[in-house]
């Protein structure tokens, strides 16, 4: 386990590094305020509005978010967080907008400064804010937009400007690509394990999560060994990408735009009838609910996300698993983006369930789930350490106190900060993946 | 022309016509902004059911989420309830609603009111406390969330002091009933500009998220 | 010839007895607020009193103050001591007339100017000059002759003191109030309103017995009434009082509520604005008033009554317009909502336009 804490660590400097050799912004203070602007004006959809013109100030959002519980600071109140958002939308979109102009200033350089650190270092984008809205304002979304708009302005940490621009221009995560894919489908075939690259045609495609590919090859394993037990026909091609789109760390539109594009193409060309998305959350969420809308056209397959098809296969009888001994508990930790963000609560559940381990559900389990704190990047974001020490905090308090005896998640994104998190809080709690475990007991 | 008869007359009107226009202008500019059209395959359509779940069940959130705020939560909901009793169930307002509905409804005693409104001023006067301490509060609000609440505050007080007969600086009743109505009239004419609009944006809202949620397979 | 009279000795030769007279001073004592010491005080100053001149004009008025004052069943003492004065000239009541009167008017204003007492009821109207003439001369410029020579002014009524009904919307005749005239024709002179439509008859001879009686003005609140009959709220006095406390209104005039006499505020009552001795001194030597006779107080002791929006509009009520106006200001709204629409849909298509390129 330390190994991989390790790995983080390297991963984190990694990109520390080549964030360094990334040219700070070149534009001038009133361009980037020009640019946010633009992507705030055709961004901004009748739902937001509603939304910020709903908002009371009420702080009720602040009291949900694991960053503002952490600090007791007032800035990470989620609505403060899309507050140029808001300013744009009153003043120039709203009704009464150039009353408003009267008396509110509008958004300035220094404000992106603030914001860019407000939206890419203390919001994973978790969502748990929506959930307890009195007014029922989806905050998240328009998060989204933020870190869009700051993308769009050069302002993105330098990190994830790196990221991005290795996704637009080399087609790589994090340095891993087709050559990788290859060597660890020849590393896993070493083993026993037959991962189908590139075949051309397949019912079944699957994607691969550089995550996965540098830190978890046995979650790539075990998926192939499902995968291959259900004797289904499917692949991975090389060249439909990463899973992990990268829109939620970059904020990168073009990036995630090109990355989706190249997932659909690979999949259409495959005559897939399904896509499954390992466990990556914010690949899961973002094929399945952007896809469609990046290429403009509903998608000719059905997008699922590991969890949710071994769930689902295990439910309809296709695939037999055996149950552990009695006396095994987890508690299942929901990623954000699966949980909240797509309604993938039963099917993991009922995968360990269907392996007799007991669940132990945290308080905050399901759609209020706490997020490890990891999420949208922040795992890789070194200038969030703090923050996303204080979210693990009450993450742990919460597995903690159900006295599970091991974490069960089903994102890589969430399995690294839980690794990361609990080596520097010397925490001993099992970080286990579903995929692993339902695999590990496969009738 | 005294306070009370502009109060009661060209004051009356005009808050009336400037609220109208403001609520009317506000809602059509904000509801009509063109909505993305949303191609990914929903997770469920049960659109309506959900939305209108939503709007039941904001306002009854799950124990996890409601813990560190449930001062703020019942208090928010009992000035509220004070505040609508003290408006619609004090014998003296249904006229006012009256003239624009053409009937009435049966009322409180006022000492029943008065208690009800004395709450709803203490608990008020608690949230302006908690919103000048707190840090989120101090973070977020604006000068509208102060003049919002302000404005709910003074007709409150001012309905407490002309019920009883009691002049500030030794203003007399028919003053203090005029700066009663102006208070009301303020409130109005405030309304449709201010944060006061969740009146009518909060049940939309609301309704909103149940639906996007409901594609996504939540129930929020 | 009656002048060297004083008012005991005019009283006695009317038959008024001596305890009956002292009933009066000890009402009167009381309403001006003084204490029950004073009454000696009141009695001896009353029955020694000289008669002061009073010279009273009427404009645009309804004689209804004057009824008010005269028209008692049996002859009262307020009847009395208002007989007893030295009116030297009312129009209404008096024998004279024409040349005669006119020529009484002047020759007490001449002999005694200075020192009378000009009482007037009705409102005077200003515009043009052309309304309420007597013998060629306007309402105004007799009122502002009479008024330069008086000692001080008394205003009967709510249409000297405020303008009253005929001040009423659109106010044809330019109708206003002696403070109103006194202010434009630039003379100062105390003036004490009397208001009511009519005052009670007590609140008149009251005002009138303290100024014979000592000579001086009452207590005087902000609208130059007296306190001792103008200090008490109507609705703080109301015996339906505790039916407003209740929540237990009259919706109508012939609901089970008006039956049982609950409070009129729903159907007008205009009692917690208005300021009078209604409830207490009652009228008709106590027999009742209004609200007792179960109509709400109309307001008729405060300026503007007449102009609320109806007797019967109750306070919480106002002026909004109707349905047609609300329904205009609603279709404005959506006008400029729409225009507000089209102006951030075409900001925003080309957001989206450039965005693509």
């Amino acid at each position: 386990m330390s190994a991989v804490a390790t790995d983080i660590q390297r991963l984190r400097a990694e990109l520390r590094d080549r964030g360094a050799t990334v040219k700070a912004t070149e534009l001038a203070p009133a361009e980037r305020v020009a640019r946010v602007k633009e992507v705030f004006a055709r961004r901004l959809d009748g739902n937001m509005a509603t939304y910020l013109e709903t908002c009371l100030h009420c702080g009720m959002c602040a009291e949900v978010c694991h960053f503002y519980e952490a600090t007791g600071e007032g800035k990470y109140t989620p609505i403060y967080k899309v507050e140029p958002l808001r300013r744009f939308y009153r003043r120039e979109l709203a009704p009464m907008g150039w009353l408003r102009k009267l008396v509110m200033r509008d958004i300035t350089p220094a404000d992106l400064d603030e914001w860019q650190k407000l939206v890419y270092d203390s919001c994973t984008q978790c969502a748990r804010c929506d959930m307890i809205c009195p007014m029922g304002i989806q905050i998240s979304p328009m998060i989204a937009v933020m870190r869009e708009a700051i993308a769009e302005a050069g302002m993105q940490p330098a990190e994830n400007k790196a990221l991005a621009r290795e996704v637009l221009e080399k087609g790589t995560l994090m340095g891993i690509g087709p050559e990788d894919y290859r060597k660890v489908a020849a590393e896993l075939a070493a083993q026993g394990v037959v991962v189908p690259l590139d075949k051309p045609k397949a019912s079944v495609v699957m994607l691969m999560s550089a995550m996965d590919a540098l830190l978890f090859k046995s979650a790539i394993a075990a998926t192939a060994r499902i995968m291959n037990r259900l004797g289904l026909d499917w692949t991975i091609r090389t060249s439909a990408g990463d899973a992990a789109v990268f829109d939620w760390t970059s904020g990168d539109e073009r990036a995630k735009a090109t990355a989706l594009r190249k997932i659909v193409a690979e999949t259409i060309g495959a005559g897939a009838k399904t896509l499954i998305v390992p466990e990556c959350d914010h690949g899961y969420a973002a094929v399945r609910w952007d896809g469609a809308n990046v290429v403009g056209a509903e998608l000719p397959f059905e997008v699922l996300s590991i969890s949710e098809f071994v769930g689902r296969e295990i439910e309809a009888g296709r695939l037999k698993v055996k149950p552990l001994p009695a006396g095994k508990s987890v508690t299942y930790h929901d990623p954000c983006k699966i949980g909240r963000w797509s309604g993938v609560f039963e099917e993991p559940r009922n995968a360990l369930k269907a392996i007799g381990v007991e669940i132990r559900e945290m308080e905050s389990h399901a759609k209020t789930n706490y997020c490890c704190g990891g999420g949208a990047g922040l795992v890789l974001n070194e200038r969030a350490n703090k923050l996303r020490a204080g979210a693990f905090h009450i993450k742990m308090r919460e597995a903690d106190a159900t006295g599970a005896g091991s974490v069960v998640t089903a994102c890589g994104h969430c399995r690294m900060t839980f690794i990361a998190g609990a080596q520097h809080a010397n925490w001993q709690k099992p970080i286990e993946s579903l995929v692993e475990l339902v695999a590990a007991n496969l009738a | 022309m005294t306070l009370l008869e502009f109060a009661r007359g060209p004051g009356m009107q005009w808050a009336l016509v400037i609220f109208l226009v403001g609520v009317v202008w506000r809602l059509v500019g904000s509801f009509l902004i063109a909505r993305r059209r949303d191609l990914s395959k929903p997770k469920g359509t049960a659109y309506v059911k959900a939305g209108a779940r939503s709007m039941l069940m904001r306002s009854i959130p799950p124990h996890e989420l409601e813990k560190n705020i449930q001062f703020q939560h019942l208090s928010g909901y009992a000035w509220h309830l004070g505040f609508f009793a003290t408006l619609l169930l004090f014998g003296p307002h249904v006229p006012f609603f009256q003239q624009f509905l053409g009937f009435g409804w049966p009322t409180l005693p006022n000492v029943v009111v008065l208690v009800i409104g004395g709450f709803t001023l203490a608990i008020l006067i608690a949230l302006v406390i908690r919103r000048i301490i707190h840090p989120v509060m101090r973070q977020i609000s604006t000068l509208d969330d102060w003049i919002a609440v302000a404005l709910v505050i003074i007709p409150l007080v001012t309905g407490f002091l002309s019920y009883a007969h009691v002049g500030v600086f030794g203003a007399r009743y028919e003053t203090m009933l005029a700066l009663h109505i102006l208070s009301i009239e303020a409130l109005l004419v405030w309304f449709p500009f201010s944060k006061l609009m969740h009146l009518f944006y909060t049940f939309p809202s609301r309704y909103q998220i149940g639906v996007s949620m409901e594609r996504k397979g939540v129930k929020a | 010839m009656r002048k060297e009279q004083t008012l005991g000795e005019v009283m006695a030769a009317n038959g008024v007895s001596r305890r009956g007279f002292m009933k009066f001073v000890a009402a009167t004592t009381s309403l001006m607020a003084l204490p029950p010491s004073m009454i000696g005080k009141v009695a001896n100053a009353l029955e020694n009193a000289k008669r002061p001149s009073v010279i009273w004009l009427p404009f645009q008025e309804c004689t209804g103050c004057t009824e008010s004052l005269t028209r008692s069943h049996a002859p009262s003492l307020e009847g009395l001591i208002f007989d007893t004065i030295s009116l030297d000239y009312q129009e209404t009541i008096m024998a004279a007339a024409g040349h005669q009167a006119e020529e009484a008017l002047a020759e007490t204003m001449k002999a005694n100017f200075g020192k009378y007492l000009l009482a007037v009821d009705g409102s005077i109207p200003t515009k043009d000059k052309a309304f309420s003439c007597i013998g060629g001369k306007s309402n105004y410029d007799v009122f502002v002759e009479a008024a330069k020579g008086a000692a001080a002014i008394v205003c009967v009524g709510t249409c000297s003191s405020f303008g009253g009904i005929p001040a009423a919307l659109p106010n044809p005749t330019g109708a206003r109030s002696v403070t109103e005239v006194l202010k434009e024709a630039g003379i100062d002179k105390p003036v004490i309103n009397v208001p009511g439509c009519p005052p009670i008859p007590t609140s008149i001879t009251g005002v009138l017995a303290q100024y014979l009686t000592f000579g001086q003005l009452p207590e005087l609140d902000h609208l130059n009434r007296p306190k001792a009959f103008y200090g008490q709220n109507i609705h703080d006095r109301c015996y339906r009082r505790p039916f407003y406390e209740r929540g237990e209104f009259a919706e109508t005039f012939d609901d089970e509520g008006a039956k049982k006499g609950w409070c009129l505020f729903k159907v007008g009552c205009k009692g917690p604005v208005t300021y009078n001795a209604c409830a207490t001194v009652k009228w008709n030597n106590g027999a009742g008033w209004p609200v007792e006779g179960g109509h709400g107080c109309l307001g008729c002791s405060e300026p503007g009554f007449w102009d609320w929006g109806g007797f019967y509009k109750p306070l919480s009520q106002g002026q909004w317009g109707g349905w047609k106006t609300l329904g205009v200001a609603a279709a404005a709204g959506a006008a400029i909502g729409l225009a507000s629409v089209a102006v951030t849909r075409s900001r925003q298509a080309k957001a989206r336009e450039e965005a693509k390129v």
